[in-house]
């Protein structure tokens, strides 16, 4: 079964369309939800918790309808919104109870998960403190608690990296990975920044102006980017053409050639070309196996 | 800790009760906020002070019963008499159990669980009504009780403290809706304790004003209505038309018939319409 299957999901603002004919289903496991600020996966989520009405299209949740069993769907999922959602002046497990009771605990098993699962997120004594005084990096703790405290099926994470400092990125992506892996809840996590998902992903979606661009697993990603980044001082084009013919697959970027890596021949073609036409190399760069540069790389043919 | 850390995850397969229980749940939650239950020592002042003042009419109306075997004040009046200390519970307590979902935009993590903004704006409403009736009923009924104890001359009033009682009911749901309907608006704490203040403050002035300009230029019965705008003389004025209790306004008389007892429908039907179009906007966020 899909964990989420989305079908032709359009939504317009008055002024902007947030959502364009997205198309896209998502299995278990943690999904990456990828895209530059206004992309549309904050639109995306919201409409998949059934809090936002759209124009056009269908979308299904754990094989529950998102329209029409969206109550449903809410008692098996969990949310962590993107912006600040905390009143500071209760405790971390006050609220927490609290919102475990909202999702039909009862009071006993409310009090026993919220304290789990501050355990597992990593806050010890200062969960009896009000959160007002907390950093940035236990209040997002506390906001991922409140997402797992009813032990949902998936949770939808929107941008938990958010203000954290690198530090508290990789702790969040470790924790991520975790129930991701251990807890056996399936995660669709957005960021707007590639990088940093495909370490904890098992499936990355990238989007764009609400269009799919990608979606495919991150093995195919790490893959596709077997790729040496090239770069001369003057005769880009004809360097590229002298590849070409010789058989590599050159995809010009910027002033650099990014050339995909077939086996050792690739570096000798590079070296036998800049050679030929007496060219001056500036740089011969190893991919660095980001999805970033697979991203764009597509981008550019978009 | 990190051995703490590592116990492993347990999943939850004991029961998930149904939207009722979530709604009463949010509903008790809310009531404890009004009264300032289970927050820091200085949320529990104002309340608990003005539920005490509340107080005050009933020892003395006991104690004179008791001594010299007489009524001072009536049930069906104690409302009016005592309206202003129900204001500033309504100002000073409404915000709290509004706004600070609003202004820290907590609303998100209700929303993406199963309760809807209606049960939201429900549990709301109902636990601020629940206060003020408290407030206003609990004294009623102390000194009902003090009354039959006493065992005073003839009849016990029981039909004029039923009245009263439901009375205080009918301004319960009154008040709950405009005064959180107002603080709604205002995200504000401070801003929202005003504005309900402001209304309550402008409303009792303008009621004799209201009622004198019109008496003095000769539409003496237009007169009448200007005392229903204020809520605890409107509410007042149904009572005199369901249970036939006494006015209790300064001068003159309300306008008879059913149309105070309408206008509080059409009040709380507004105001119950601002709430949801204020959560509506905020839900879609
Ligand atoms: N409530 C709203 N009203 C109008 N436009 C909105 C609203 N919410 C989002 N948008 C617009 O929809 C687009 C997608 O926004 P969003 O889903 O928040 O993107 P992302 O989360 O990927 O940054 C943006 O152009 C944004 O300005
Ligand atoms: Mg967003």
């Amino acid at each position: 079964m899909h964990i989420l299957a989305i079908e032709g999901l359009t939504k317009r603002f008055p002024t902007v369309t947030a959502l364009d004919r997205l198309t896209v289903t998502v299995g278990p496991g943690v999904t990456g939800l990828v895209g530059a600020n206004g992309a549309g996966k904050s639109t995306l989520i919201k409409i998949l918790l059934g809090l936002l009405p759209v124009s056009e299209g269908r979308a299904a949740v754990l094989g529950l309808d998102a329209f029409t069993q969206s109550a449903e769907i809410r008692r098996l999922v969990g949310y962590m919104p993107e912006h600040e959602c905390l009143p500071p002046d209760v405790s971390a497990t006050e609220l927490v109870v609290h919102l475990a009771r909202m999702s039909g605990l009862p009071r006993t098993a409310a009090r026993e998960r919220a304290a789990d699962v501050l355990r597992h997120v990593g806050l010890a004594e200062e969960r009896y403190r009000p959160i007002g005084g907390y950093s940035t990096g236990m209040k997002q703790r506390v906001k991922l608690a409140q997402a797992i405290v009813h032990d949902p099926k998936l949770i939808f994470l929107d941008e938990p990296t958010n203000g954290l400092d690198p530090r508290g990125r990789d702790e969040m992506l470790t924790l991520i990975r975790r129930i991701g892996t251990e807890f056996g809840i399936s995660v669709l996590v957005t960021s707007h920044l590639l990088g940093e998902l495909e370490r904890v992903c098992d499936h990355v979606i990238v989007i764009d102006s609400g269009r799919l661009l990608r979606s495919s697993a991150i093995t195919e990603f790490t893959q596709a980017t077997e790729t040496i980044t090239v770069e001369v001082e003057e005769g880009a084009d004809a360097l590229a053409g002298r590849l070409a013919e010789l058989g590599q697959t050159v995809t010009p970027h910027g002033r650099m050639l990014l050339v995909k890596v077939r086996g050792p021949e690739t570096y000798d073609a590079v070296r036998d070309a800049t050679a030929d036409l007496d060219l001056c190399l500036i740089r011969l760069e190893q991919g660095r196996n980001r999805i970033e540069d697979v991203f764009r790389g597509e981008a550019a043919h978009v | 800790m990190s051995e703490i850390y590592d116990i492993g995850y347990r999943h939850y397969d004991g029961p998930r009760l149904g939207r009722h229980h979530t709604v009463l749940a949010l509903g008790v939650h809310s009531l404890r906020g009004v009264f300032g239950l289970g927050r820091p020592a200085r949320s529990k002042i104002m309340p608990f002070s003005l539920a005490a003042i509340m107080m005050f009419p009933v020892v003395v109306s006991i104690a004179t019963m008791a001594m010299i075997q007489q009524r001072v004040g009536d049930y069906s009046g104690y409302a009016v008499v005592m309206q202003a200390v129900v204001a500033i519970f309504l100002a000073s307590q409404a915000p709290t159990v509004v706004a600070p979902d609003l202004r820290h935009r907590v609303l998100p993590l209700y929303l993406s669980r199963p309760v809807t903004i209606t049960e939201y704006v429900g549990a709301k409403v109902a636990a601020m009504t629940v206060a003020l009736f408290l407030l206003v009923a609990v004294p009623l009924t102390v000194m009902f009780v003090g009354d039959l104890l006493v065992d005073m001359p003839g009849p016990p009033p029981t039909g004029e403290y039923l009245g009263a009682v439901t009375m205080a009911a009918v301004l319960a749901v009154l008040l709950s809706t405009v005064g959180l309907a107002l603080a709604a608006l205002t995200p504000r704490r401070g801003l929202g304790v005003a504005s309900v203040i402001t209304v309550y403050l402008l409303s009792t002035g303008a009621a004799p004003m209201i009622y004198a300009a019109l008496y003095e230029s000769g539409y003496r019965s237009a007169g009448a209505w200007g005392w229903l705008i204020n809520p605890f003389w409107l509410v007042d004025a149904a009572q005199v038309w369901l249970f036939g209790s006494t006015a209790h306004i300064p001068d003159g008389a309300y306008p008879g018939g059913p149309a105070p007892i309408l206008i509080v429908l059409a009040l709380i039907a507004a105001a119950m319409a601002v709430l949801s179009a204020r959560y509506r906007k905020a839900a879609s966020q």
